[in-house]
């Protein structure tokens, strides 16, 4: 045993301290492997139940399925796994702002099993969110078994999330974009690098297993100028849809927690609703692949006003499946919706001119998709290059390129935050690298105070007190209780200038009386942030730093404007 | 005064105890309880190297409404100025992020499982998780609440036994109290003790703090045990060691945790000396 | 190379926990295990040169490193050592007399450093009164003033010095600093000496360099117990 133990502690390979690079390019292999797998069992058990319920589906009570799966979903989050509802990727960019991208193991499978049974039972959600999280927190779990520094574990987190989507999608570029432009926000050869390599080995691995599938089959399309024309109204729809679905998700969210009962009741309510849809139109059910397909075939037969009620359906069930609790993301139904949103406006547009010579409507499905994945990440890379990988189509590129950012754009004007990341900036915390918010947030209190403080007792004479200024380097003086410690209030040297003079002030004035106790004072556990909003607020250069009754230091915009800087040379090269 | 303890505050009579506790061990070292009254059983701590995810036990949220005025009153009749704690940043809604910069923190046997299995033997797996995780030691009380007197130190020789050697010895000189090192010469020399204690560069401390050094050569572990006074803080080093050797062949902390009753200052692996 | 953190801290003058964050975050090239850090000085060295921070490699001093320790009397004369018999009839050839014994100048400089002494003179005499002079350049920091000296000349014969007490000067101390700080500090330190009276007496009886010496160092030793 005491041999093998050294081998077992792998932070202690020497190997390790060999070359950073390279270690990160092997492991990102090893995590990509690790997520591309899990994405792959995602997409297998979810394609198995829904093979088991499908013969359910005949039954009159077929619609208690998707809500028995919600709540089974809930439950299983709830007290097996002691998770949080909801999709989980902020929880992932929240742990790359603050902590260093430390996630916790059970997220690398909670809800993958969540989802699947949501998803798999006909709620309207999508894999991907459920197989970013367990990829990031693969990559979380693997660098800390390596022991690994915060950035490279960051960028370990970024490429479990980038093979997950890689590895469902079997699209690459795509996975390493949403992984950089949403997950990690920095585009660094650093980052860029390992994610490409997980990217790589995580679309390998689904291909050995699954085939090397594209999701929807290629088609040609004839594009012209009049539809890269066409293409703009449709960015605009795209948008409009892409609000429409945040605000009704964010409605559904605050009606379900303003009502009553246990929340696996509320998902199961949210389930049966779903169900109910599903009764007239069976299209919303699951993440909807099937039917995007076939529009893009443009083999979808049904008339455009029942598409356009579709569109809305399925807007309405994801709403109700995610915002009552379900679990899953929102890229599948997404992409159902773009494509439905796609049909609908080409539709509308050959009946109003038929003479336009549009492109026909599988194309308009395509642009409807990107438009729309754009507009909720506000993410227009991610919805190019996917788009562009799962149809396999480099023709649309063009009109692709316009509704994406056109729909981008317009969505920032009505939600200035992406959906994923809505949440984070409403709490502050949305700490991009090398942005002031996350150099602020990564200093401490501790790490700027200046402690040459020279401390007084409040019964030493102002004669004494000459003393000590000629020795201090501070303009400031903290007076002490000599006999507890206690902090009682500061002297500030331009108080007492005028007098120091004086030699009949000299004994007339004793430290306690001339004190200011009325001050602003800073606890060593506050954020900085709130610490330079109250400096400018009361216009402050510096603050005592008390704790628990006791002086610890002093804080100044001076030196606090040292450290930044130093730290954001540190940060940001 | 500038140390602080991380308690949790349960509102229960168990809760009051171990409370009870804390303000002792605070008044005795010199430190202040940091008080958290938890409104969700859900709380992260975001360690160096680890996330830990502790569930408490439902018996945490025991009526909310009194939870405040019960804890300030204990602390108060201590005459200490009670400091409550208030989690500033939340992973999910309802996740709240506790910082580890403490310098103590106490948590019972068990936290996350229902308290009726608190007993000697038992430590749960999320306390142990947080052992394992934390820059600081861990108090692991008394179930109820006992005043202590001296300080005895487990030192078996290891990296962490070292640490908590160190710790003892703060702790010795800090409160005055007598320092008692209990040793169980196993396989090894009593001298190997000695180069250890040489190499660490803690000789003239142990000179001249320890009181007795209790070498045991001869009687099982266990039974020496006894020779631990019943009013002794026992500081001890946990967890060098990994989770299959522990199953197989046991650990000395196990042993000590399930055979003796009084109130543990534990060391984890992490403990990074602050004192 | 192995250190640990607060050793790391120490080499580049941070905080404890700015470097412990730092590692952990992965911005300074250096590997962590337990306590104990392995990094490459090379790297470390250039790494900090690159962002700016002070890098001093460890085992050096660190005194000597950033800030200079401040100067104190005795090193400062030791090495503009002590001259006796030092003719001059006026001010001018004294200052000269006395640039011509400053050490470790060439014949260039020594001409710049008389004229800037007599220009400094010109403006005020530094005369400070009981027959004590204490010359200096009028800018106190000049390249050729590194590291600071107080050349000490008594006088064969005390001379007019134009002092504040018009007492005739029979000592000068030539004082060169690389810096207003270390001038300041030197200066105070020469000023206590001189206001006290067995001092002052002490220097007529014109000691010899190691009563001298000795002299200096009780004074020293009397200047850190009143708090310089």
């Amino acid at each position: 045993m005491r041999h093998i133990k050294p081998w077992l502690a792998v932070k202690r390979w020497t190997l390790f301290r060999i070359d950073d690079r390279l270690l990160l390019i092997v492991i990102a292999v090893i995590v990509g492997n690790f997520s591309g797998l899990a994405s792959v069992v995602l997409n297998r058990s979810i394609e198995t139940m829904v093979e088991w319920l499908t013969p359910l589906r005949a039954n009159w009570w077929a619609f208690l399925l998707p809500g028995a799966g919600a709540a089974a979903s809930s439950l299983f989050l709830d007290k097996i796994m002691r998770e949080g509802a909801g999709h989980g990727v902020p929880e992932v960019i929240y742990a790359v702002s603050r902590h260093g991208g430390l996630l916790r193991f059970r997220s690398s499978f909670s809800r993958l099993i969540s989802s699947c049974l949501t998803i798999g039972s006909g709620g309207s959600a999508g894999p991907e969110a459920p197989v970013v999280i367990s990829g990031a927190a693969i990559g979380s779990t693997i660098a800390r078994k390596f022991a690994l520094n915060d950035r490279q574990r960051v960028t370990l987190v970024g490429c479990g999330a980038a093979a997950g989507i890689s590895s469902i999608f079997n699209a690459p570029i795509a996975g390493m974009v949403f992984a950089v432009e949403v997950i990690l926000g920095e585009w660094k050869a650093l980052n860029i690098i390992p994610v490409a390599i997980a990217s790589v080995a995580g679309t390998e691995i689904s291909r050995l297993l699954q085939g090397n599938q594209i999701a929807f089959t290629h088609r040609t399309f004839n594009i012209h100028f009049v539809d890269i024309l066409a293409s703009i109204g449709l960015a605009v729809a795209a948008a409009g849809s892409a609000v429409l679905l945040t605000r009704m998700l964010r409605f559904m969210a605050k009606l379900c927690s303003h009502s009553a009962g246990p929340t696996w009741l509320r998902a199961a309510a949210g389930g049966c609703a779903v169900g109910l849809i599903a009764v007239a139109l069976p299209d919303v059910l699951g993440e909807g692949y099937a039917p995007t397909r076939i529009m893009i075939n443009g083999a979808f037969t049904t008339g455009l006003a029942f598409v356009s009620i579709t569109l809305l359906a399925k807007i309405s069930a994801t709403a109700l499946t995610l915002g009552w609790g379900g679990s899953g993301g929102i890229f599948a139904p997404c992409l159902a919706i773009g494509s439905l949103l796609g049909l609908s406006f080409q539709r509308a547009l050959v009946l109003a001119w038929p003479a336009a010579g549009l492109a026909n409507e599988g194309c308009f499905a395509l642009l409807g998709m990107a438009g729309l994945i754009s507009g909720m990440l506000q993410a227009p890379l991610t919805g190019i290059f996917l788009i562009v990988e799962i149809t396999g189509g480099y023709d649309v590129i063009l009109p692709l390129i316009i509704v994406s950012v056109i729909s981008t754009t317009m969505c920032h004007y009505f939600e200035p935050a992406s959906y994923y990341l809505h949440e984070l900036v409403e709490r502050g915390q949305l700490l991009r690298p090398g942005t002031d918010a996350r150099v602020l947030s990564d200093m401490s209190v501790m790490e700027v105070i200046e402690k040459d403080c020279i401390a007084v007792p409040p019964d030493m004479r102002l004669r004494e007190f000459t003393q000590i200024i000629s020795i201090s380097h501070r303009n400031y003086f903290p007076v002490e209780d000599p006999a507890t410690g206690r902090f009682l209030g500061m002297i500030y040297l331009d108080d007492i200038r005028p007098y120091l003079f004086d030699p009949v002030m000299y004994d007339a004035v004793v430290m306690g009386e001339i004190m200011n106790t009325d001050i602003e004072t800073v606890r060593p556990d506050d954020d900085l942030t709130d610490v330079l909003n109250k400096m400018d607020r009361k216009k402050l250069f510096s603050m005592p730093v008390v704790n628990n009754q006791r002086f610890l230091g002093m804080i100044s915009k001076a030196t606090l404007l040292d450290r930044y800087r130093r730290e954001l040379a540190v940060q940001t090269s | 005064m500038d140390k602080s303890l991380f308690h949790i505050f349960r509102n229960t009579p168990l809760g009051r105890e171990t409370l009870l506790q804390s303000i002792y061990f605070c008044k005795t070292v010199g430190a202040y309880p940091m008080i958290y009254i938890p409104t969700t059983t859900k709380f992260l701590m975001y360690f160096e190297n680890d996330v830990v995810q502790v569930d408490l036990d439902d018996t945490y949220l025991t009526s909310p409404q009194t939870a405040r005025t019960h804890a300030a009153q204990l602390v108060e009749q201590a005459g200490i100025k009670p400091v409550f704690f208030t989690p500033k940043h939340y992973t999910a809604s309802t996740l709240p992020d506790i910082p580890t910069h403490f310098d103590f923190m106490c948590c019972p046997r068990s936290i996350s499982d229902l308290s009726n299995k608190i007993g000697l033997g038992y430590i749960g797996p999320r306390v142990r998780r947080v052992v394992q995780a934390a820059p600081f030691p861990v108090l692991i009380p008394s179930p109820a609440f006992k005043e202590w007197k001296s300080i005895t130190v487990f030192f078996g020789g290891s990296a962490n036994a070292v640490n908590a050697l160190r710790l003892g010895i703060n702790l010795g000189r800090a409160t005055g109290m007598d320092l008692n090192v209990f040793t169980q010469v196993g396989r090894r020399k009593v001298d190997y003790y000695e180069k250890v204690i040489a190499d660490s560069g803690l000789e003239k401390d142990v000179q001249r703090y320890v009181k007795n050094w209790q070498r045991f050569e001869s009687g099982k572990f266990r039974e020496n045990l006894y020779e631990v006074p019943h009013d002794a803080l026992v500081v001890l080093g946990a967890f060098g060691h990994g989770l299959i050797r522990d199953f197989i062949f046991g650990s000395k902390m196990e042993m000590i945790q399930s055979t003796v009753t009084n109130s543990m200052l534990i060391v984890g692996p992490n403990y990074v000396a602050r004192l | 190379m192995k250190l640990t953190i607060p050793e790391i801290a120490r080499c580049l003058a941070l905080p404890e926990s700015t470097v412990n964050r730092w590692i952990r975050q992965g911005r300074m090239p250096v590997k962590r295990v337990d306590n104990t850090c392995y990094f490459s000085q090379a790297a470390l060295e250039r790494w900090a040169r690159e962002r700016n921070l002070p890098y001093c490699p460890p085992n050096t001093d660190q005194q000597t490193c950033g800030q200079p320790p401040p100067e104190d009397l005795e090193r400062a004369m030791k090495r503009g050592g002590i001259h006796y018999h030092v003719q001059a009839s006026d001010v001018e050839s004294a200052l000269r007399a006395a640039a011509d014994l400053v050490p470790e100048l060439s014949d260039n400089q020594r001409d710049e450093l008389f004229q800037s002494l007599l220009a400094r003179e010109r403006l005020a005499s530094t005369g400070i009164g009981r027959g004590v002079a204490i010359p200096h350049p009028r800018t106190p920091a000049t390249a050729y003033a590194e590291p600071a000296r107080i050349t000490t000349c008594f006088l064969e014969d005390p001379i007019d010095f134009n002092a504040v007490d018009d007492e005739p000067v029979f000592v000068l101390f030539v004082l060169l600093s690389p810096s207003v700080k270390q001038h300041l500090h030197l200066l105070s330190r020469l000023a206590f000496c001189v206001r006290d009276d067995t001092f002052v007496d002490f220097l007529k009886s014109t000691p010899g360099p190691a009563d001298f010496f000795l002299k200096i160092t009780e004074f020293e030793k009397r200047l850190i117990s009143a708090g310089y």
